[in-house]
């Protein structure tokens, strides 16, 4: 039961998932509110986000990837317990029934537990992350990376046609670059949705992470997952993500890549960059075929979203050995 | 602080104008080239916001007891005549430009003058003071043109894809010192550092909020501002940033094809859930094609979803209040 309505904002209770069928994958979330995630200077910063397994702690920051083909018919179960209060799951880039879509004003917060259904066609880079005063709770770090596998999974990124033969990768890394204000990690879940002043109109970041790791100094070099070390000859996909507020400007020291897919979309054509400018939510999938040996600074500029002054820098690497 | 005899107004006193078309300019036949002929007033008064405070604005209005903001769209064809007699009813000087197509130049305290010009080229733009920038534009004096292609009701630039529906969504941000800066005549000399993001000149108003179902008061619910059609009623949604901060655009339901950015056709079109808009005047143009949502089981054709800012802060008035920002409804009815 739903006890949380406010003057400012009903929170109707979640129906039966309509038109409700067994499902192909199931993913089980729950909710973590209290996650340290230590930065480089030592100190602890909490963060908020889903666990994989349903209960109500032993969520990490980022959450747990979900990973599926596309053409599944996909459960995500949302179990939402205790005094975590109200959330969502929203599938960014997934484009659903408004009732699988988790936008907490226009169906419903769960408080409780829901089964969101959906059926992913197009394979890319997407990222979930919850939609009920999305404003914080996003920022909190409620959300992990999405992907999407054409039929033949991973290690293809765009299956084969009568004219093109597929895209296909060796490599993979996740950069998901975000910013954070450690000013707003001591508020409250509801924070400023009763007219409140909490000074959500201002993100003043002072730590950076790619991936959930502090990345303005070492900490996301030579980390799995986030660096690379790819041989001469192999291809190396990159899936970028701004999960920030802010717009970002990531460079790739040196290193051409070629975007095929953006926002879970090819591109008509496929483009060359040593670059890119991102601003919130976007993704690109870039692929790179090194063909020099040696050690390539990938950075990630966090600009001010008003004066386009640098905020702070994520770094981290990609090796390439013969 | 001195009052001048400043008009007041709650944001119910705003967006009357939505449902009607009077105050619109649109040239119905493209077959011909048309005459148009507008008067804009330049008033000035206070809006009281979610907040309960009273900020300052300035707007390009239909008549001397109103105050547009942003003013009612220009709807024109390239080849048209367009004839805008402004009246300046403020202490201040201002001006009315389209880039590319018209400056006044400085229009005094409380003059009128009558421009005139021929539109040369399809796009999207904006009408604004250029003056005392970008001041007077972020203060409310701005509004949105749209220049058909000659001969064309459908397209945004000859050859372009194709829509069904046109309108737009022009964002600004407000930094309540700035406006009263403007207000007391001085130069802004603080950060810009805005506390309310507005859609056509509305915020939003959740499920629940009081005037949640009121279009005057709420963008959800502002025909100018939410999406409305049947599967194929492909919508040309001219975008544009009055405001300072980058922006985001995101739409739920559907990839949206991304057109233009700041007046350049892109080299590719782009299906994009997010497309970037510019701070300090940036437009996109794009259009939402009204599909099935892709990724439903079982299928739908019906449903609501939002478009709203990623850019989140948007999303908020006042430091909190998150949902009375710029925000509005998709309908798939
Ligand atoms: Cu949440
Ligand atoms: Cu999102």
């Amino acid at each position: 039961m739903n006890d949380n309505n406010t003057t400012c904002y009903i929170y109707p209770d979640s129906p039966a998932t309509p038109g409700v069928v067994t499902p192909d994958v199931t993913f089980d979330l729950g909710i973590d509110m209290n996650i340290p995630v230590k930065m480089d200077d030592g100190k602890k910063i909490t963060m908020w986000g889903f666990t994989n397994d349903g209960s109500m702690n032993g969520g990490t920051f980022p959450s747990a990837p979900m990973r599926i083909n596309a053409g599944t018919i996909v459960h995500t179960r949302l179990t939402v317990d205790g005094n975590m209060w109200n959330h969502t799951v929203h599938h960014h880039g997934i484009e659903p029934a408004d009732h699988a879509d988790g936008v907490g004003h226009i169906t419903w917060d769960v408080d409780g537990t829901y089964t969101y259904q959906w059926r992913p066609m197009h394979a890319g880079t997407y990222f979930y992350h919850c939609h009920t005063n999305t404003v914080l709770h996003a920022e909190m770090g409620m959300y992990g990376a999405l992907i999407v596998d054409p039929p033949e999974g991973p290690g293809t990124l765009v299956s084969p046609t009568a004219s093109s033969s597929a895209i296909t990768y060796d490599v993979e890394s996740f950069w998901v670059v975000d910013e954070i204000d450690s000013r707003w990690h001591t508020l409250e879940w509801d924070a400023g949705t009763c007219g409140e002043d909490v000074g959500l109109h201002l993100l003043e970041p002072d730590y950076f992470v790619i991936t959930g790791v502090d990345g303005s100094g070492t900490s996301a070099m030579n980390v799995a997952s986030i660096s690379a070390t790819v041989k001469i000859g192999e291809k190396l996909l990159a899936r970028y993500v701004c999960a920030g507020y802010h717009p970002q400007h990531i460079k790739f020291g040196g290193l051409t890549g070629t975007v095929y897919l953006s926002d879970g979309r090819e591109l008509p054509n496929p483009i060359q960059v040593t670059e890119l400018k991102a601003v919130s939510a976007e993704r690109y999938d870039v692929i790179f075929e090194p063909t020099e040996v040696g050690e390539f600074i990938v950075t990630c500029d966090i600009l001010d979203w008003i004066t386009g002054n640098v905020l702070g820098t994520i770094k981290t690497n990609i090796i390439v050995t013969a | 602080m001195e009052r001048r005899n400043f008009l007041q107004f709650s944001m119910a006193g705003l967006a009357k104008v939505a449902a009607g078309t009077t105050a619109l300019t649109v040239a119905v036949s493209s077959a011909h080239a048309a005459t148009i002929n507008r008067t804009l007033y330049i008033t000035e008064g206070y809006i009281t916001q979610i907040t309960g405070e009273d900020i300052y604005f300035m707007g390009f209005s239909n008549s001397t007891s109103e105050l547009n903001i942003p003013g009612d769209p220009f709807i024109i064809h390239e080849g048209d005549t367009v004839s805008v007699t402004i009246v300046n009813t403020l202490q201040t000087p201002h001006s009315f430009v389209i880039d590319g197509q018209i400056d006044s130049g400085v229009i005094e305290a409380g003059t009128t003058k009558t421009v005139t010009f021929t539109a040369t080229r399809a796009g999207t733009f904006f009408y604004y003071d250029k003056l005392n920038a970008p001041y007077n534009r972020l203060c409310g004096l701005h509004g949105p043109v749209a220049i058909m292609p000659r001969d064309s009701t459908n397209e945004l630039y000859p050859g372009s894809p194709t829509f069904v529906k046109q309108q737009f969504w022009l964002f600004n941000d407000i930094d309540p010192i700035w406006n009263a800066m403007v207000e007391n005549g001085n130069t802004p000399n603080t950060p810009f550092i805005p506390r309310f993001f507005t859609l056509n000149g509305l915020g939003g108003r959740p499920p629940g909020a009081p005037g949640y179902s009121d279009p005057t008061l709420n963008n959800m619910y502002d025909p100018r501002s939410y999406l409305k059609g049947s599967i194929g009623d492909r919508t040309l949604v001219r975008v544009l940033n009055a405001g300072m901060a980058q922006q985001a655009v995101h739409t739920h339901a559907n990839h949206m094809e991304w057109l233009t950015s700041n007046g350049q056709i892109r080299p590719d079109i782009w299906l994009k859930d997010i497309v970037p808009l510019d701070g300090n005047g940036g437009i996109v143009d794009v259009i939402f094609p009204f599909d099935p949502p892709p990724d439903a089981w079982p299928p739908v054709t019906t449903g609501t979803y939002p478009m709203h800012l990623h850019t989140e802060m948007s999303q908020t008035a006042g430091g909190g209040f998150y949902l009375f920002g710029a925000i509005t409804d998709i309908f798939y009815v």
